[in-house]
């Protein structure tokens, strides 16, 4: 009979063997689970019972030791590598020899690069259907926005990329970095907090999500679902530089236009300085003229309306040889309206004389 | 009064006059709008230095 503890006072101790078979035991409870990770020091060797492997997680690197026994792995006919995604089926158990904590595989599925694609088409449809990628949904992005926010992997060279493309455009923009984890399981949640944070600094009026180019993987966290809703619900207009021209990370369906390269996104986001003030400084030019032009219209206008006043003016008539006979200041018309005897005043072109009606007709 | 803002509405003062239709006091007063206008955005442009910020991130809970 095994010694499983001995009391030494009020202190009870256990052997190192009852203490194993005890965790063990309470290990024995736990349900069993699918867990995710990268296969890593596969060890399979005809003389041993088992296969041996570690599963990593490719996020922040944490290990799980696993194991499966060598014939259900052998009958599985996977032919695993070492770097490879796999879900395993199984539960935790402890070596209670070694008091090493172990996962026992019961069974191995590869986790590809289609199971990926297929995940995130799947994500891609559902967030379709809920209208998220609608075209009317997204904004015109501001011509000359105070304040641009960049948000963007502690890696140097997309920040620096971005930044060069947006201050070299545009030498006078400011720009507010974010910076964050864009790589592993933590960087979509980090991205939606950093996210937040730039929307709620002042006088924002653009913000560009940008990423360097990298992996299939790499880009994952720019398809998480809720890093791809936060993008959509941006309360300020959000350009996605992720990745490079073949990457369509859900974020670039999401964001109110996409940039395929760091020097596309400046070209949305800041205006060229130099059109700017070309721009500026012609319609200076055309302000300064157009008093001007404004006053020689008018000018224009008065010549004209003075030229047919001239031409309509009864001395244009008298010029050609008429003349305008009045009698007391009154035009005579008619023959009947004065009388013989009667004096008259008669207007010519040039002068004019008095003179006596001699006979009316 | 932002840059976009009044370069719109100095192009749209310079149409105006352009156009011809204003009389002349309007005119005058359009163009004295218009040349405060071309300083506010002089202003924007020259003043607007260049700057670069980073932003302090909250702690991920």
């Amino acid at each position: 009979m095994k010694v499983e503890a001995e009391q030494y006072g009020d202190r009870t101790v256990y052997t190192v063997s009852a203490f194993n078979r005890g965790v063990a035991a309470w290990l024995a409870r736990l349900p069993t689970v699918w867990v995710e990770g990268e296969v890593t020091e596969l060890r399979r060797q005809q003389r041993w019972q088992s296969v041996f492997f570690t599963l990593k997680d490719p996020g922040d690197g944490a290990c799980l030791p696993a194991s499966m026994p060598r014939g259900q792995f052998d009958a599985l006919r996977l032919d695993l590598r070492n770097g490879e995604r796999v879900h395993v089926y199984g539960r935790p158990e402890l070596f209670e020899a070694r008091g090493e904590l172990r996962f026992r595989a019961l069974s191995i599925e590869r986790f590809g690069l289609g199971d990926h694609l297929a995940a995130l088409e799947r994500l891609k449809q559902k967030l379709g259907a809920e209208g998220l990628f609608a075209p009317d949904r997204k904004r015109r992005l501001p011509r000359f926005p105070r304040r641009v926010g960049l948000l963007t992997g502690n890696d140097a060279a997309a920040k620096r990329d971005v930044l060069t493309a947006i201050t070299t455009r545009f030498p006078s923009a400011r720009v507010v970095v974010a910076e964050t984890y864009v790589q592993g399981p933590r960087a979509a949640p980090a991205l939606v907090t950093a996210l937040e944070d730039l929307c709620r600094a002042e006088e924002i009026d653009v913000i560009v999500l940008a990423r360097g180019g990298g992996s299939f993987e790499d880009l994952l966290p720019f398809s998480d679902e809720r890093l791809v809703r936060a993008v959509a619900s941006c309360p300020v207009p959000i350009v996605s530089a992720v990745g490079h021209e073949q990457d369509t990370p859900l974020t670039d369906l999401a964001a109110d236009a996409r940039a395929s390269t760091p020097s596309v996104a400046a070209r949305l986001v800041v205006p060229d300085a130099d059109e700017v003030r070309e721009r500026l400084t012609q319609t200076r030019r055309r302000l300064q003229r157009a008093p001007l032009h404004l006053l020689e219209r008018k000018r224009a206008r008065l010549d004209g309306a003075y030229g047919r006043l001239r031409a309509l003016s009864p001395r244009a008539t008298l010029e050609r040889g008429y003349a305008i006979v009045r009698d007391g200041g009154r035009i005579v018309r008619e023959a009947t309206e004065v009388a013989t005897g009667e004096r008259v005043e008669v207007e010519l072109g040039q002068g004019g004389f008095s003179a006596t009606v001699e006979e009316t007709r | 009064m932002t840059f976009e803002e009044a370069q719109k509405e100095l192009e749209q003062i310079v149409q105006q006059l352009e156009s011809g239709q204003a009389n002349l006091d309007d005119a005058i007063k359009l163009w004295e709008r218009g040349e405060e206008l071309h300083r506010l955005c002089l202003e924007q442009l020259d003043s607007a230095q260049g700057k670069i910020e980073v932003l302090k991130p909250t702690e991920p809970a």
